[in-house]
């Protein structure tokens, strides 16, 4: 299978962006994410050489922490990646296909970003095999991984397809359902822990299908923002702002049915929600919902489009530490001197692998882009 | 001593032990029953509890909770000492992704840590908050040269030493086990034998005869959060 120009850049063209990337013409993100990625590097070894306890802020009242969330913060963009490419392809055709291999690219490498914060966070990451030697089918946390294994499979015959013009409905549909399927599966992940009633939820793979869809759609309207503005061509937005209205608009529903089934109820472990009530609202509904979708309401430009998507992918970012870690916001069984609420706040080496994992994403698709390894699907139709 | 039928309560949980070992695995049934009448919220099961498993810093596989109940002034205290559950039906071996933990014949649930790969996953879905991480604290601060930090514990029977993060149980999920080390070698648990009130019952349900068997066929016995179908195999006697 040809390597150059379907996974990786043309080899002149790499070899000419890297004499340029040595003369400080790389571009700014480009030195910016390797900066990013050395600090995270440095993050990721002192995890795995000093140990959790040295290095982490998670423990058993706070099982799951930072990394967590970024990992399903990256699996869900991932995944709204590929329900956009799935809606842009079934009702944008000509207007969205330009950017098909741009977004599916991001699709499989956020999905990459998410497993390495995952693989930070795990105990003994070296016994990753025993998910194939020793399953245990009763486990979202099992079905989860051979979805995401199918999913990154799809999202890369998808690719391949995409870049050599071999594109077929087939795939389209399964590279839609797959990821679906995994989604959902993450969600049920956390939606059928009955002893966390924060996460305890049928509504919760729905949520996170919708969020994923948000942010994924989010970040593939900065690239078609910044695509529009250097070809001039101001369609390219169009199926971005839409897609992200309605995403905007179904989370909305779901965050608001999510946080009134909350609040009503009396059921121990559900005062968390009534605890986190204003910033449920005016921060997970106001500011990460209701403002961008205004921002696109009155502003459906390239510079609305960025400050909408921007703002999602940061609030959306917040919100799914808020989720993960609110969850034991109310100790399950308090003892000795255990405060009424726990609190948590991620220590440094934990923001690193965050670090780590954006600047990854950022580094490997502007030197794609730098280098023109979407060019060739871009400019054929498939 | 607490004394039942002119005998100390302890020799006769002994001696159905005994009897219990006697049988195959899977016809026993390990359970514990705690009175909390009895229970003066003295806490050594649980210090009998760390130093038998040398549980690192903020693991206690058997904490001891202070209830307050009532309004004044008509107030008390009750003390609810919480082993793992042990439960039938549990929500932990379910969640596992590589069946690290499971449930054996005899009705324990147990840990393999040489298959717990840290996703602790478990410890959300416990109900009873029974399990713990072990991230490698250390009381000392730091281990080396302090041997009782990575002595070998002898949980499950076999040689665990908190050597370093790269070794279990470091990165594992830790419980209670009903010291099935010592159970196996004809021993009661340790938090029943320095429980200074004799509150602490362990033994075979499957036997009709032992002592734990007639306890907790009384009306005045519940099982901690029932409601959730975990089928918990500690009864608290009221």
């Amino acid at each position: 299978m040809k390597l150059f120009g379907v996974f990786v850049p043309e080899k002149d063209r790499l070899l000419s962006y890297f004499s340029q990337f040595k003369q400080g013409k790389g571009g700014l993100t480009v030195y910016l994410a390797i900066i990013g990625l050395i600090l995270g590097g440095f993050g990721f070894g002192s995890i795995f050489i000093l140990g959790h306890g040295h290095t982490i802020n998670t423990s058993s009242l706070v099982p799951w922490g930072l990394q967590i969330s970024t990992y399903v913060y990256f699996a869900l963009v991932s995944g709204g990646c590929i329900f956009t490419n799935f809606l842009g392809n079934m009702f944008f055709h000509e207007k969205y296909k330009t950017l098909a291999s741009r977004v599916i690219f991001m699709g499989l490498i956020t999905a990459i970003a998410g497993f390495a914060s995952l693989a930070s966070e795990l105990g003994h990451i070296e016994r990753m095999y025993l998910f194939m030697l020793s399953p245990n089918p009763t486990s979202p946390m099992f079905w989860m991984s051979v979805w995401y294994t199918a999913d990154i499979t799809i999202l890369l015959v998808e690719y391949i397809n995409i870049q050599r013009n071999n594109h077929s409905k087939a795939m389209l549909y399964a590279s839609f359902v797959i990821p679906v399927i995994t989604y959902c599966s993450l969600g049920s992940l956390f939606g059928a822990v009955g002893t966390m009633p924060y996460y305890y939820s049928s509504l919760l793979p729905i949520y996170f299908l919708f969020s994923g869809f948000l942010s994924g759609n989010a970040l593939c309207g900065i690239i078609a923002a910044f695509q529009s503005k250097a070809s001039g061509n101001l369609r390219l937005i169009k199926p971005f702002v839409r897609l992200q209205k309605i995403a905007l608009a179904s989370v909305f529903v779901l965050t608001f049915c999510r946080v009134i089934i909350g609040i009503s109820s009396n059921l121990s472990g559900y005062e968390v929600f009534r605890e986190t009530f204003f910033q449920n609202v005016v921060f997970g509904i106001g500011g990460a919902l209701v403002v961008p979708f205004m921002i696109l309401m009155y502003k459906r430009t390239v510079g609305g489009l960025i400050l909408s998507s921007v703002l999602v992918l940061v609030t959306q970012f917040v919100a799914r530490l808020d989720l993960v870690v609110e969850g034991f916001r109310v100790p399950v069984f308090r003892v000795y001197d255990m405060p009424e609420r726990i609190s948590y706040f991620p220590s440094i080496f934990e923001i690193l692998v965050v670090l780590a994992s954006v600047s990854l994403v950022a580094l490997v698709y502007v030197v794609c882009e730098k280098t023109g390894l979407f060019e060739i699907a871009g400019k054929e139709t498939h | 001593m607490s004394i039942i039928e002119d005998k100390d309560i302890l020799e006769i949980m002994l001696t159905d032990l005994q009897r219990a070992l006697k049988k195959p695995r899977k016809e026993r049934r390990w359970a514990m029953a705690i009175d909390l009448k009895k229970c003066i919220g003295c806490h050594a099961c649980t210090t009998g509890c760390m130093s038998e498993n040398l549980t690192p810093p903020e693991i206690h596989y058997r904490p001891v909770k202070e209830e307050e109940l009532g309004e004044y002034p008509n107030t008390g205290m009750r003390f609810l000492p919480r082993p793992c559950m042990q439960c039938d039906a549990p929500s932990c071996t379910q969640v596992c992704p590589v069946t690290a933990t499971y449930k054996r014949d005899d009705g324990l649930v147990v840990i393999d840590y040489e298959k717990c790969i840290g996703c602790r996953y478990c410890l959300v879905a416990c109900p009873y908050a029974a399990r713990s991480a072990d991230v490698g604290h250390y009381y000392t601060g730091d281990f080396r040269g302090k041997t009782y930090e990575v002595e070998n514990s002898g949980e499950y029977g076999k040689n665990y030493r908190r050597r370093s993060h790269w070794h279990s149980p470091i990165g594992n999920a830790r419980k209670c086990h009903f010291c099935i080390h010592r159970v196996e070698k004809g021993e009661l648990t340790r938090c029943t034998t320095t429980c200074l009130a004799s509150a602490t019952y362990f033994g075979d349900i499957n036997d009709p005869q032992a002592l734990i068997t007639r306890l907790i066929s009384k009306p005045n016995v519940f099982r901690y959060k029932e409601e959730l179908g975990t089928k918990p195999m500690v009864y608290y006697i009221t």
